[in-house]
């Protein structure tokens, strides 16, 4: 045997073993995503921080990188908003509930809830991002007195593929939140806001940007147009967080599929700061 | 530290001991070259020939393995973990190559440790294999310093008979024990004899002759690699260099320190079961960084190209303190477009230092 440090620690669980979580209900939230709440089947709780993924294992089929869609607040269940894209997805679709599934993680960084402690937040979300969107938004409203001002953007592409309508409407009905949404390409029925999410900051109230951390996430393209109207409100860098989608395959940093110049998204990632992002010429392309 | 010295005789002998409770890989040859192969005996290694061509990674990191197998059950599953610990000599191997191996102990050995290679390399005994002079003319384990290694085996062997004149007969080895196991080997076998004068004179002669034979091929210092890629980010020569270059991965196949994997799930024909598959998997290949919905993050060689290079020079050390790159010179080999790591690596220096002649 050859000594050397690592060779020397007791041997750890492994970290490609799921354990197995139970799907407890699943609804549809437009035509290519749906709802999942699951549970571990093991009694323990997920543990997971705003902003962290699992990665999802149908036994036969793969594994695949989906972000937590629930806050922690929430109790023992946590939730995963999937979009049918690929195979691994697609199985999860037609899951029904009590069927059980592997499940590794929570993994990565999450957002640094503490950092926003007694600031404003302000979050903008694209797309499919108000997933991981919503772990942050729900963990704020149910811890609201540890934050201060708290305002939502949120740009669909058109009204059928507006995520979480039933959230939207609750959330909007709280004073504590100001919520406010737009949609690329309305219909006739439409009479929200409509264009791409940056007109949204329009509509903002001036923030002290000394005292304002922004969450950002969406598609690659909405990142360079958010934070250019951030940048204008003065926000630093530093509190300008920012999730990042890549495919991760092993989720701990070893397989190097997420790799984003010298970082990997899914151990130093997904959330950075635009700080780090600006070091990350990949970041957005 | 325990050191004796063997003729070529007892260490053949104690190779086989070595091998006596272990499995024994080492190098085999077929026609010109070598690769790590199990063998009956020491007598079958070929301990003079040239390094092996793929590097000893495959031994702990097989290029396909499996990690879990699972059954399932009507609504849910049952997984069993795999570990493959078979104990093994692994005998010949090259200090860069056992640089590789560290740094690979340290990423797979990284929280969460990845047990698997972890317990195939708890399994194994290493017999490293000293080089005197420069194996190849792609070498550059000079420049990087690691032609040389203190640590991360069980038994070195240098071939003190290289550095003098002289016949088969007076063939001397000297086998240094870097680990408690090393050591006790050579205690226990008490093949050879212990270090005299004579010897040290031949270690020193061994030692002046190894510092002089290895020749400068980078055009900047070792340390400053990280910095000079870093600077190279926006180069012409990755467009340049790539447009020959077939993105087919040769150069991470043969890579001491390439260890990008790929998951995949592997079923039976009734479904019911099935195993949790590791396969090798290569940066410089076209669906490295393909995204879920069609988007590929490093779409053109030339950005899969400069990814390589950056990791072996710069992220790697930035990430583990160790180097990236061990400068065996395989992917230059292997290379079927003749694309140069060295060469590339000291344009960028050369690009550096016109720049910094032009601004001063």
């Amino acid at each position: 045997m050859t000594t050397l440090d690592t060779l020397e620690l007791p041997e750890t669980k492994d970290p490609y073993e799921p354990v197995v979580a139970r799907l407890i209900e699943t609804e549809p939230l437009t035509e290519l995503e749906r709802l999942f709440v699951f549970e571990p089947s093991d009694g323990q709780v997920l543990g997971h921080r705003p902003g962290q993924f699992v990665q999802v294992w149908i036994p036969g089929v793969g594994e695949a990188p989906i972000s937590i869609c629930s806050s922690p607040t929430r109790g023992r269940t946590f939730e995963l908003c999937v979009r049918r894209v690929g195979e691994v997805t697609s199985h999860l679709h037609r899951l029904t509930a009590g069927e059980e599934i592997g499940v590794r993680g929570p993994l990565g960084n999450g957002f640094d809830m503490t950092a926003m402690q007694g600031q404003n937040v302000l979050v903008i979300a694209g797309g499919l991002g108000l997933a991981p969107a919503r772990s942050v938004i729900e963990y704020v409203l149910d811890e609201r007195a540890r934050f201060d001002e708290f305002h939502v953007l949120y740009g669909a592409r058109s009204p059928a593929e507006i995520l979480f309508r039933h959230d939207l409407i609750r959330w909007r009905h709280r004073e504590a939140i100001n919520l406010l949404v737009t949609v690329d390409r309305p219909d006739e029925q439409w009479r929200g806001r409509s264009g791409v999410v940056t007109k949204l900051f329009a509509d903002l109230p001036r923030l002290n940007p000394e005292r304002t951390c922004a969450v950002v996430i969406g598609p690659p393209v909405m990142f360079k147009f958010v934070v250019v109207e951030l940048l204008a409100r003065g926000i630093p860098h530093d509190r300008i967080f920012c999730s990042l989608e890549r495919r991760m395959r092993c989720g701990i940093g070893k397989c190097g599929h997420c790799q984003i110049n010298a970082d990997y998204v899914c151990v130093d990632g997904p959330v950075f700061t635009y700080e780090r992002m600006r070091e990350l010429p990949e970041a957005v392309t | 530290m325990s050191a004796r010295i063997l003729n070529r005789d007892e260490l053949l002998r104690l190779i086989d001991e070595a091998a006596r409770d272990r499995r024994l890989i080492g190098p085999v040859r077929h026609g010109e070259h070598t690769f790590y192969e199990p063998a009956d005996r020491a007598a079958e290694l070929d301990l003079e020939g040239p390094p092996c061509v793929y590097s000893p990674k495959a031994h702990f990191f097989p290029p396909e393995e499996t990690l879990l197998t699972f059954e399932r059950k009507s609504r849910s599953f049952v997984t069993r973990t795999v570990r493959h610990e078979t104990p093994t000599a692994l005998v010949a191997v090259r200090p860069c190559e056992i640089h590789g191996i560290r740094l690979l102990d340290h990423v797979f050995g990284a929280a969460p440790a990845d047990e698997g290679y972890l317990a195939r390399r708890r399994a194994t005994f290493i017999i490293a294999l000293d080089c005197i002079h420069p194996c190849r003319d792609e070498a550059f384990c000079g420049d990087l310093g690691t032609n040389t290694a203190h640590l991360g085996f069980d038994l070195m062997i240098r071939r003190l008979s290289d550095a003098e004149e002289g016949s088969r007969e007076a063939e001397r080895f000297e086998l240094i024990s870097a680990t408690e196991d090393g050591a006790s080997l050579l205690s226990r076998t008490r093949l050879g004899r212990t270090v005299d004068r004579a010897d040290l004179d031949a270690v020193r002669a061994y030692e002046r002759s190894k510092a002089s034979a290895f020749p400068r091929r980078l055009s900047c210092e070792a340390d400053r690699l990280p910095e000079v890629a870093q600077r190279g980010y926006a180069s012409a020569v990755w467009e340049r260099t790539a447009a020959r270059c077939y993105s087919c991965g040769s150069c991470n196949l043969v890579c001491p320190t390439c260890y990008c994997f790929n998951l995949r799930d592997e079923v039976s024909l009734d479904g019911k079961s099935g195993a949790r598959v590791r396969e090798w998997d290569g940066c410089q290949l076209r669906e490295f960084a393909l995204v879920a919905g069609g988007h590929n993050f490093r779409a053109a060689p030339a950005e899969r190209l400069r990814h390589r290079v950056m990791r072996k020079a710069s992220w790697i050390a930035q990430r583990t303190g160790l180097p990236g790159c061990v400068g065996c010179g395989r992917c230059d080999r292997a290379c079927t477009a003749k694309i140069s790591l060295v060469e590339i690596l000291n344009t960028l220096a050369r690009e550096q230092d016109h720049d910094h002649a032009g601004h001063s």
